[in-house]
C-alpha cells in the first residue's frame, strides 16, 4: 500500500482473513480504502456431499460484513469427506444430481450471506465415468438453478481444453452470457509424464500467449467483464504482476473502443 | 427444492473413493468412477491432486514454524509433515489451523530422541501463529494507572491485549527462535543451558517475542489470569521494585489494554 499501484481492484482468498486481527487484517482493511475488493473462497468445498462447514460459513459471511466485497467467489469442487478436508479444489462429476446438490449449497450460500455468489470453473486433471453433461452445461444448469454467477477462469478453461479435451468455442458458448461477472488470467506449469504431458494450474508464471489470445476470444463472448491476474506462488515483483494487469486492461480498453 | 436424499448419496460414494485414493501411498486412483484416457494415466492424473493436497498442508506447516523447519533442514521436515498429515489430517477449509495439533504431536513424536526440545520450539511458533491472528485493543498508557489513588491499586486487575501468550520451556527455545530470524544457519545455542520465560504478543504491525526472568515472567501470569495487583505481589516472590519494573515493560509494549478496580475482601 506504500506505493499504492495503478490498479482498478483487488482480490483476497476469504479464508486470510477469517481472524479476527493481525497485521494482514488491517493492511487489507487499509487496501479497502483504496480500491474496490473482490472476496474468492478457496475452502467451503460447495460441493462436498458432507454437510457444509458451518462454522466456516459463518466466517465468510463476517468477513463479507467487515469488507464489504463488491464480488463474493467460490469454486464448482468439492473439498471434504469423511471429516476430512484435503485443501483443494476436487472435480464434481458433471451429473444431474452434481447439478442438483450443488446448486442447493449455493443457495443455501447466497441465503445465509446475503450476497449473490459467483462460482468459478475449476482446473480439472481427471474425467469421471458418470459425466452426463459437459463442463459448460453443467455450470449453465447451476447457474439456472441457483442464481449465482459466474467467475471464469480463462486458465483454466485453456488448462482442461489440453488436460481433457475440453471443446473451448462450444464451452463459451454454453454458459448464460450475462453470467459472467469476473475473469481470471493466470499461468500454469507444464508436467511431463512419459510421451504426454500434463498442465497445471499452479498460478506460479505469467500468463502466457495461448491464453492471452483465449481472453480476448472470451471478451467476445461475454463483454468487458471486470478481469483480474491471480498470481499467489512465486510471486514475481510487484512491477511485473502490474505489467499483466495492465496488459489485460489493454485488451479490455481495445475491446470497448472496438465496440463503440 | 428439497435434494433427493439418494442424489447426494452417489456423489458422497465418487467422493469417498476420491478421498480413500488421495490418502493412499500407492499411485492407484478410483479407476471405476474415473474416464480413461488414450495419453496420461489415471493413476499419473490423481498424483496431481496428491501431491496438491501434500504440498498445501506442508506449505501451510512450513509458514507456521519456519523456525523448526530451519532447524530440521528441509527433508526431515517434510517427513515429520507427512506423519503429521496421517495422523492429523486437515478438519478446516481454512489451512491455517492445520498446524494446530503439531506441538502436542511432536511431544509424542520426538519424546526420547535428541530432538525432544523441538515440540517446545514448535509451542513457541504456534503462540506466535495465535498471537498473529489476534484482535488488537487500543493500549493503555502508563498515566491511566498512575491517575489511581494509591490506596486503590492494590485491588486493580489489569487486562491485555488479545494476543499475549505466555510460555514457560524447559529448554532455551528464545535463544533459538532469536537466533533463526535471519536468512543465515543462526548462531548456535546451547541446548543444555536450560528453560526460559517467553512472552509473545503481536504490535500493530508484527509479532514480537521476550524473554523475561522468572520473577517477572511468575507475577506477569498471576496477573494475566486476573489477580489484583496487591494479592499478585504477594503471591509471587516479586517484591515492589518488581512489580514496577513489569508494570512499564508492559505498558510501555502497549500489552495492557484495560483496568479494572474489584472489591477488597
Amino acid at each position: 500500500m506504500r506505493t499504492r499501484p495503478d490498479v482498478g481492484w483487488i482480490e483476497a482468498h476469504t479464508e486470510n482473513y477469517f481472524h479476527d486481527g493481525g497485521p494482514g487484517v488491517r493492511a487489507l482493511e487499509r487496501a479497502r480504502a483504496f480500491y474496490p475488493l473482490s472476496l474468492h473462497g478457496v475452502g467451503l468445498g460447495l460441493g462436498s456431499a458432507d454437510p457444509l462447514d458451518r462454522g466456516h460459513l459463518e466466517r465468510v459471511r463476517s468477513a463479507v460484513r467487515r469488507f464489504e466485497p463488491a464480488l463474493v467467489s467460490e469454486h464448482a469442487c468439492w473439498g471434504h469427506v469423511d471429516g476430512e478436508h484435503f485443501n483443494d479444489l476436487l472435480p464434481l462429476p458433471y451429473t444431474e444430481e452434481a447439478v442438483e446438490h450443488l446448486a442447493a449449497r449455493i443457495r443455501e450460500v447466497q441465503d445465509y450471506i446475503g450476497r449473490q455468489l459467483l462460482i468459478e470453473n475449476l482446473s480439472a486433471y481427471v474425467a469421471f465415468a458418470a459425466s452426463q453433461l459437459d463442463e459448460g452445461e453443467f455450470l449453465a444448469a447451476v447457474v439456472e438453478r441457483s442464481g449465482c454467477g459466474l467467475l471464469l477462469d480463462v486458465n483454466n478453461a485453456y488448462v482442461n481444453a489440453r488436460n481433457l479435451g475440453l471443446d473451448l468455442e462450444s464451452f463459451f458458448a454454453a454458459l448464460p452470457r450475462a453470467a459472467v461477472q469476473e475473469i481470471h488470467l493466470a499461468g500454469h506449469s507444464r508436467r511431463r509424464l512419459g510421451q504426454h504431458e500434463i498442465l497445471v494450474d499452479d498460478h506460479g508464471s505469467a500468463v502466457c500467449e495461448e491464453v492471452w489470445s483465449l481472453y480476448g476470444q472470451a471478451l467476445r463472448y461475454f463483454g468487458p467483464v471486470p478481469t483480474l491476474i491471480e498470481w499467489d506462488n512465486d510471486v514475481p515483483a510487484l512491477e511485473v504482476l502490474v505489467a499483466e494487469a495492465h496488459r489485460a486492461d489493454g485488451i479490455l480498453r481495445e475491446f470497448h473502443a472496438a465496440a463503440a | 427444492m428439497p435434494q433427493r436424499p439418494e442424489a447426494r448419496q452417489r456423489l458422497r460414494e465418487i467422493q469417498a473413493a476420491f478421498g480413500r485414493s488421495l490418502r493412499a501411498d500407492d499411485a492407484g486412483g478410483p479407476d471405476s468412477a474415473l474416464q480413461e484416457s488414450a495419453d496420461v494415466r489415471v493413476a499419473d492424473r490423481m498424483a496431481v491432486y496428491r501431491n496438491n493436497t501434500r504440498h498445501n498442508f506442508r506449505n501451510a506447516l512450513e509458514l507456521a514454524y519456519p523456525v523448526l523447519r530451519k532447524r530440521v533442514g528441509n527433508d526431515f521436515f517434510r517427513q515429520l509433515a507427512h506423519e503429521y498429515q496421517v495422523a492429523h489430517p486437515s478438519r478446516h477449509g481454512d489451512l491455517h489451523w492445520v498446524g494446530q495439533d503439531f506441538p502436542a504431536w511432536l511431544d509424542v513424536r520426538l519424546a526420547g530422541s535428541d530432538y525432544a526440545w523441538l515440540a517446545e520450539l514448535a509451542r513457541l511458533e504456534w503462540a506466535c501463529e495465535e498471537a498473529n491472528v489476534a484482535a488488537r485493543n487500543e493500549p493503555l498508557a502508563l498515566e491511566r494507572l498512575a491517575s489511581i489513588p494509591g490506596e486503590l491499586l492494590e485491588n486493580v486487575e489489569l487486562r491485555f491485549q488479545p494476543s499475549l501468550r505466555l510460555l514457560r520451556s524447559s529448554y532455551p527455545v528464545w535463544s533459538v527462535w532469536q537466533a533463526n530470524q535471519g536468512d543465515d544457519a543462526g548462531a548456535p545455542v546451547d541446548l543444555a543451558a536450560g528453560g526460559e520465560c517467553c512472552v509473545v504478543t503481536c504490535s500493530a504491525e508484527r509479532v514480537a517475542v521476550y524473554r523475561l526472568d522468572a520473577t517477572d515472567f511468575a507475577l506477569l501470569e498471576l496477573l494475566v489470569q486476573g489477580s489484583p495487583l496487591g494479592p499478585a505481589v504477594r503471591t509471587s516472590a516479586a517484591d515492589a521494585a518488581v512489580l514496577q519494573r513489569l508494570l512499564a515493560w508492559a505498558f510501555g509494549e502497549q500489552l495492557v489494554v484495560g483496568l479494572s478496580s474489584s472489591a477488597p475482601a
